[in-house]
């Protein structure tokens, strides 16, 4: 199912238009430019907060984000929302502070996996992002700091970032983006200069892993 | 919910704040502030935060996590530190960013770190909305200030190492190279090779050019001269054996010993190897004893005349370099200075009462300007006068004229003793200066009733009276009246601070420093007119206003501005900055007149260091201060 895919007849669940307006306002950004410098990027880091749904599995309860723009970390630039009872609200909302810049998180399978069949069932579409897993790129990255895959734990311990609250998707999403600014500054030094690069670099790690 | 979550992580920001110094006892409202405005930025390890070169700092930074180094660039080190490591909590670079000019140190990570940045006019407006962190900023460029002072008193101990002391080396004694013949010269060429050198003390030295002996003046009156001593006999039968040597390594106080033990006046020096390498004199020695507080003290006390006045005159100015050299501040420097020239007039004034009688009459000697002030520099000229009580029985102008004359020659031997005569003949042989108590009332009461500039410029100059010699007890009643007169008379005052806001500090807008558009002197700032004159004219209102009986400017300051409710603090670092600006006079004046040029007050900040340009520029922001306060209460 695609971005048009509400148009079409029985698509998905009924989005009132005011929130319909919102999501076409945000559609209607301009596309991020991939192609400029990390430090003239905007990034938004996004972290899924999650709570058992009635049939064993998982579903989305909210989600925290801060931005990453000019390689600053800045209190006013963050959300957060509880999908709560009006879970479609709190999802454009979430589209709208991340407004078409790229993406990261760690842990792409479960996070994005879990904010996008949110997104699906919620407003009845997936807008098409860019996604950067840091459990993907760091590896190579920092080669000399862990080999493989490593849980975030692990790459938060070797710089030192504090986990402030675990429960909280917000700080959470700070110590993320911490860790995406120790990979800013690694990808520089490899010469990856822009979110292009970042997303090639992981797209050909997944493909080496055969992923 | 966004509002939410920003305040989520300014808490977080807060909680970490909190926990260091000066932000845990910073203003709610100003932390809350501070939390807002902060942005997290990634260093890794030995990457540059910020360098010189980047100019006036855009951001004030604290230290989140990891370690930062300070490193000092440039070949002078102007703070006591060459690298200073940084940890959570602290902040930089405040010196730079207060003053808004480009940082002396560079600052690198040395580990992976994080650090909150704030935009540097935020920093600024903190300082505004923080008395806290106001009072903090204070301190720590006031650290600086000490900082620089020492690092000036590091310098002038160089130059007095230089200068040499009883701990200096031989070698460095050793001016030329010996004079010196072989023990088998016939003794008449050995005198005459004195004789051509001029020498008191000849050595005798073998072909390996190790002494063996010695003779001296003395030695050839009593051995050549009344014994008849056959001339054509070696040296080596008349000369002293085995002289009296020391290693060139050895101290000239080692000299001075040896010389004592022995009752010689001579040693001669040698190598490593024993070679001869030069002779030292008493004499050498003797010129080498530093002058001390007391012993000039003491000289002036006991000078029996003017020229061993000049010669005390002298002794002061080395003494003034001495002291700094050995790490005194501006403010006590002056004080020493003023002590010293205080205890050298009064000896001018009792020899001078040998040859002029005025016994029984009551008389003060009065110092005005900077020497009321207790703030002579070197290079100062004398302001002077009398105030005397007419006996009711006394005819007014034979007692007058006695009083004159004894100021002429007092003003003229003052003079001699490096005090130049006052162009603009405020002394004490002036009529006009030398009068009752009745007449300087009447004088200064006529100049705070009708401040024309004139009278202004004359209040300047002659409120700062203070007595040097004789009777203390009319001069306080003068002053006791004065302070009652110019405290009822609102519209003198703000005429004064009129006055004192005319010269404003020559900061300038873009470059740091406004310096002096005259040709002659391009470049340069005077800071006695610029600088110290701003302090002195504000601090002098503070103290008619509030009855403050004390002259120097920093007393003027603290108790003047404490009377009116100005935190100590800043009273404080109002009076270092104007000790500051001294401090940069008196060192100008050192160099100056140790290069023989006149000392002036033109300061060129382009040759100052990095730090003195911060500091001086801190300092003319005081004076913008009080200059400020005087504004607001003036309404000027």
């Amino acid at each position: 199912m695609n971005w048009l895919s509400r148009f079409l007849p029985g698509g998905g669940p009924a989005v009132s238009p005011a929130l319909q307006g919102e999501l076409d306002a945000v559609a209607a950004l301009p596309a991020p430019e991939l192609t400029r410098a990390h430090y003239e990027t905007r990034y938004v880091i996004v972290n899924a907060e999650v709570a058992a749904d009635g049939s064993g599995g998982q579903r989305l309860s909210g989600v925290g984000a801060v931005a990453i723009n000019q390689g600053l970390l800045r209190p006013g630039d963050a959300f957060y929302a509880q999908l709560g009872s009006n879970p479609a609200e709190a999802l454009v909302a979430l589209l709208r502070f991340i407004a078409r810049a790229p993406v990261v998180v760690f842990n792409a399978p479960f996070n994005q996996g879990i904010v996008e069949r949110a997104l699906e069932q919620h407003l009845g579409s997936v807008p098409e992002l860019d996604w950067i897993d840091l459990m993907v790129l760091m590896p190579s990255l920092y080669p000399e700091r862990s080999a493989g895959l490593a849980r975030m734990d692990v790459w938060l311990a070797a710089f030192g970032i504090e986990r402030l609250d675990q429960r909280s998707a917000l700080l959470e999403a700070c110590a993320v983006a911490q860790l995406h600014q120790v990979a800013l500054a690694g990808a520089g030094v490899q010469g990856l200069a822009t979110p292009r690069d970042l997303l090639e670099t992981q797209s050909s790690r997944k493909w080496l892993r055969g992923s | 919910m966004e509002n939410t979550a920003a305040d989520t992580l300014i808490r977080t920001n807060l909680e970490f704040l909190r926990r260091h110094a000066p932000f845990d006892r910073m203003e709610a409202e100003a932390l809350r502030f501070l939390g807002e405005r902060l942005a997290t930025a990634f260093y890794p390890a030995e990457s540059e935060i910020l360098m010189p070169e980047d100019g006036p700092p855009r951001f004030f930074y604290i230290v989140y996590r990891g370690k930062v180094q300070a490193r000092q660039m440039g070949g002078v080190a102007v703070t006591e530190y060459a690298t200073l490591t940084l940890g959570p909590g602290e902040g930089f670079p405040i010196g730079a960013i207060s003053a808004e000019r480009r940082s002396t140190n560079s600052y690198i990570a040395v580990e992976d770190s994080y650090c909150f940045q704030l935009p540097a006019a935020d920093f600024l407006r903190l300082q505004e909305l923080s008395p806290s962190f106001q009072i903090f900023c204070t301190r720590y460029i006031a650290s600086l200030m000490s900082q620089s002072r020492e690092q000036l008193q590091a310098q002038f101990s160089q130059r007095a190492a230089e200068q040499q002391t009883m701990t200096t080396s031989l070698a460095n004694l050793v001016k030329k190279a010996p004079i010196f013949v072989s023990p088998d010269v016939a003794t008449r060429g050995a005198l005459e090779k004195m004789a051509e050198a001029g020498v008191g003390c000849l050595a005798v030295a073998g072909e390996d050019e190790k002494p063996v002996g010695v003779l001296t003046q003395s030695d050839i009156l009593k051995r050549i001269v009344l014994t008849g001593f056959d001339l054509t006999r070696p040296i080596a039968d008349v000369m002293t054996t085995p002289p009296h040597t020391l290693h060139a390594n050895a101290s000239a106080y080692d000299a001075a010993l040896e010389m004592a033990t022995h009752g010689v006046r001579h040693i001669l020096v040698v190598d490593a190897e024993d070679k001869l390498k030069g002779v030292i004199s008493e004499r050498d020695l003797f010129a080498l004893q530093r002058i001390g507080l007391r012993q000039i003290r003491a000289g002036i006390e006991s000078a029996a005349d003017v020229q061993a006045l000049q010669r005390a005159s002298r002794d002061i100015r080395q003494l003034a370099l001495n002291l700094l050299a050995q790490g005194i501040g501006a403010e006590q420097l002056t004080q020493f200075i003023s002590a010293l020239n205080d205890a050298l007039t009064r000896r001018i004034l009792e020899l001078n009462l040998d040859r002029h009688d005025l016994h029984g009459v009551e008389y003060a000697w009065l110092a005005f300007g900077s020497e009321g002030r207790h703030e002579q520099t070197l290079s100062t000229d004398q302001d002077n006068g009398i105030i005397y009580v007419l006996p009711e029985w006394a005819d007014k102008e034979p007692l007058k004229l006695r009083l004159l004359e004894f100021a002429k020659d007092v003003n003229n031997d003052l003079a001699t003793c490096g005090f130049p005569l006052c162009e603009g003949n405020i002394m004490a042989s002036n009529p006009e200066l030398c009068l009752t108590f009745d007449e300087w009332r009447e004088k200064f009461g006529q100049w705070i009733r009708e401040p024309h500039p004139e009278a202004l410029l004359n209040a300047t100059i002659f409120f700062d009276f203070r007595v040097l010699y004789g009777d203390e007890k009319v001069a306080h009643k003068l002053r006791h009246w004065l302070l009652s007169m110019t405290g009822g008379h609102p519209a003198f005052l703000k005429a004064m601070a009129t006055n004192a806001l005319d010269v404003s500090p020559p900061l300038g807008k873009i470059r740091d420093f406004v310096t002096d558009d005259d040709p002659k002197h391009p470049g340069t700032i005077d800071l006695k007119k610029f600088g110290a004159r701003l302090f002195v004219d504000a601090a002098r209102v503070l103290a008619l206003r509030t009855g403050v009986e004390a002259t120097s400017t920093a007393q003027r300051l603290r108790q003047g501005g404490s009377r009116i409710g100005m935190p100590a603090e800043e009273l404080s670092a109002m009076a270092d900055g104007f000790h500051f600006i001294q401090l940069l006079r008196l060192r100008h004046q050192h160099l100056d007149t140790d290069h023989g040029a006149p000392g002036d007050n033109r300061v060129k900040p382009d040759d100052l260091n990095e730090l003195d340009r911060r500091i001086l520029k801190e300092a003319f922001r005081q004076a913008r201060k009080i200059q400020l306060r005087l504004k607001l209460d003036y309404q000027i």
